[in-house]
């Protein structure tokens, strides 16, 4: 379980979290939603321990990320997967992917190599499985930054706005084997904005507003009448669809 | 005067010796400047304030001395205090001193040109720092890298003319000596001129290509 209690982060005088509490089970896809600059990435951040929190405590399987000792456990068990897939660029796909399981779990190079091939495969990229990053389109570059997750077998996966970098055609293909992992069950927390596609995948929904987690209610709710009732929900919710 | 270059002919194996001791020391403080100056860029970019202090007054001090001084200093000062260290072994110590100086500005501008992402990817993924310095900022700084680097060993290769100073005899002694020899500096001086630029070229050229060879993968759209 990710448990995250009373989360405060600033940036200099800027409030950017104020008090957040959410957890995420096993099984669980929770999507956060929000306009731009409420948090959303910030949080994330925080979870896999890019960001120093200034109150609160985060686990993640009750491993402290704030102690430099537990982070490491920490994050051995969330995957990040990020908006501009960060792949490193000396490596092929295979490499990117093989890369962790070997130094950090150990997994003979061999061995970590065929897994990343196979987990390639089964995103469709068999074919690029040697190709260097700058040799892919952005969406095959997505498509290796979530096989670099999976190959550490994480018990959660994060993923910030994976698709926002992306064109329709691309982030159709990327969305396509999300929904997969959701499907089979893979606990995710989903910062986006694809509602629609939140909707059809989610378990629950989270809303920040301005740092503040103001909704935080199961996917259908939040699609009623329940989470219309918030104002700044409904606002945002009947702008994403004009645009 | 008539330009006459045969008569270097006999002194040709003596100015080879010089030559292949000038090959010598330049390799030897080529890679000396590299590993210093790959310590050295790592301390400059680690999150100690010490070593970032530290590294930073080396780069400073060795930077803005003549390397003449310092090659006196060594070779002339340091007997004065008990320290004898022979003309080579000077000479490849104080020019991989002040190369690894230059070499590490380089490398540190090209660990500094790192995108973060790619950097905050290897940690969340539980890659240790030293893991992530070894297999991601170091191969990536030292490919952006070659060109700068390169032109850091060429000025190595003509500072290492100064070397003759200390009674070292490499290309440019080897050359000094045939000169007072034979009387023909005109001759003998040209023939240097040529030497070193045929030299850095040949450097030039071989930095060329291993520019390209490590980042034949990098061009966008390149299959
Ligand atoms: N490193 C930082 N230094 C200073 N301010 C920051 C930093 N990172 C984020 N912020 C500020 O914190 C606020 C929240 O940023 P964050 O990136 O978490 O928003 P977001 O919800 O992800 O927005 P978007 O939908 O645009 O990605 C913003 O006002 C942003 O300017
Ligand atoms: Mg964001």
């Amino acid at each position: 379980m990710i448990s995250i209690a009373g989360l405060r982060k600033s940036f200099g005088a800027a409030i950017v979290l104020n008090g957040i509490d959410l957890e995420i089970r096993q099984g669980e896809v929770v999507s956060v939603l929000g306009s731009s600059g409420s948090g959303k990435s910030t949080l994330i951040r925080c979870i896999n321990g890019l960001e120093k929190i200034d109150a609160g405590k985060i686990t993640v399987d009750n491993f402290d990320v704030s102690k430099p000792r537990e982070l490491s456990e920490a994050r051995k068990r969330s995957g990040t997967v990020f908006q501009l897939f960060n792949l490193y660029p000396h490596m092929t796909a295979v490499q990117n992917v093989a890369l962790a399981p070997v130094e950090v779990l150990k997994v003979p190079r061999k061995q970590a190599e065929a897994e990343a091939r196979e987990l390639l495969r089964s995103v469709g990229l068999s074919e690029r499985a040697d190709a260097y990053p700058a040799q892919l389109s952005g969406g095959q570059r997505q498509r290796v930054g979530i096989c670099r997750a999976l190959a550490m077998k994480p018990s959660y996966l994060l993923l910030d706005e994976v698709t926002s970098a992306l064109d329709p055609e691309m982030t159709a293909e990327v969305l396509s084997i999300l929904a997969n992992l959701a499907k089979g069950g893979t606990t995710m927390v989903f910062v986006t904005h694809e509602i629609e596609f939140a909707r059809s995948i989610s378990t629950r929904i989270a809303f920040l507003d301005k740092g503040q987690m103001i909704a935080d209610l199961p996917t259908k709710e939040f699609f009623s009448d329940k989470g219309m009732a918030l104002p700044r929900v409904a606002q945002f919710l009947s702008k994403m669809r004009k645009d | 005067m008539k330009f006459d270059l045969s008569i270097l002919a006999k002194h040709v194996p003596f100015l080879l010796e010089g030559a292949w001791l000038t090959f010598q020391t330049c390799l030897l403080a080529v890679l000396g400047s590299l590993i210093l100056g790959t310590l050295v860029a790592a301390a400059r970019t680690s999150a100690s304030p010490q070593l970032n202090r530290l590294s930073a007054v080396y780069v400073d001090i060795f930077r803005n001395i003549p390397f003449i001084v310092q090659l006196f200093f060594f070779y002339f000062g340091l007997p004065e205090i008990g320290i004898y260290i022979d003309a080579f072994t000077t000479g490849v110590i104080a020019m991989s001193i002040a190369g690894g100086a230059f070499t590490s500005d380089v490398i540190r501008s090209g660990i500094l040109a790192i995108d973060p992402g790619i950097i905050e990817a290897a940690q969340v993924s539980g890659l240790k720092k030293s893991t992530i310095f070894r297999k991601i900022v170091m191969p990536i700084a030292l490919r952006a890298s070659v060109r700068p680097l390169g032109s850091v060993f060429i000025n190595l290769i003509l500072t290492s003319s100064i070397l003759s100073t200390i009674t070292l005899n490499e290309l440019t002694g080897s050359a000094k000596i045939v000169a007072s020899q034979t009387f023909r500096p005109f001759e003998v001086y040209f023939v240097l001129l040529v030497a070193y630029a045929a030299l850095t070229w040949f450097v030039s050229i071989l930095i060329g290509m291993l520019h390209r060879y490590l980042n034949r993968n990098q061009a966008e759209g390149a299959v």
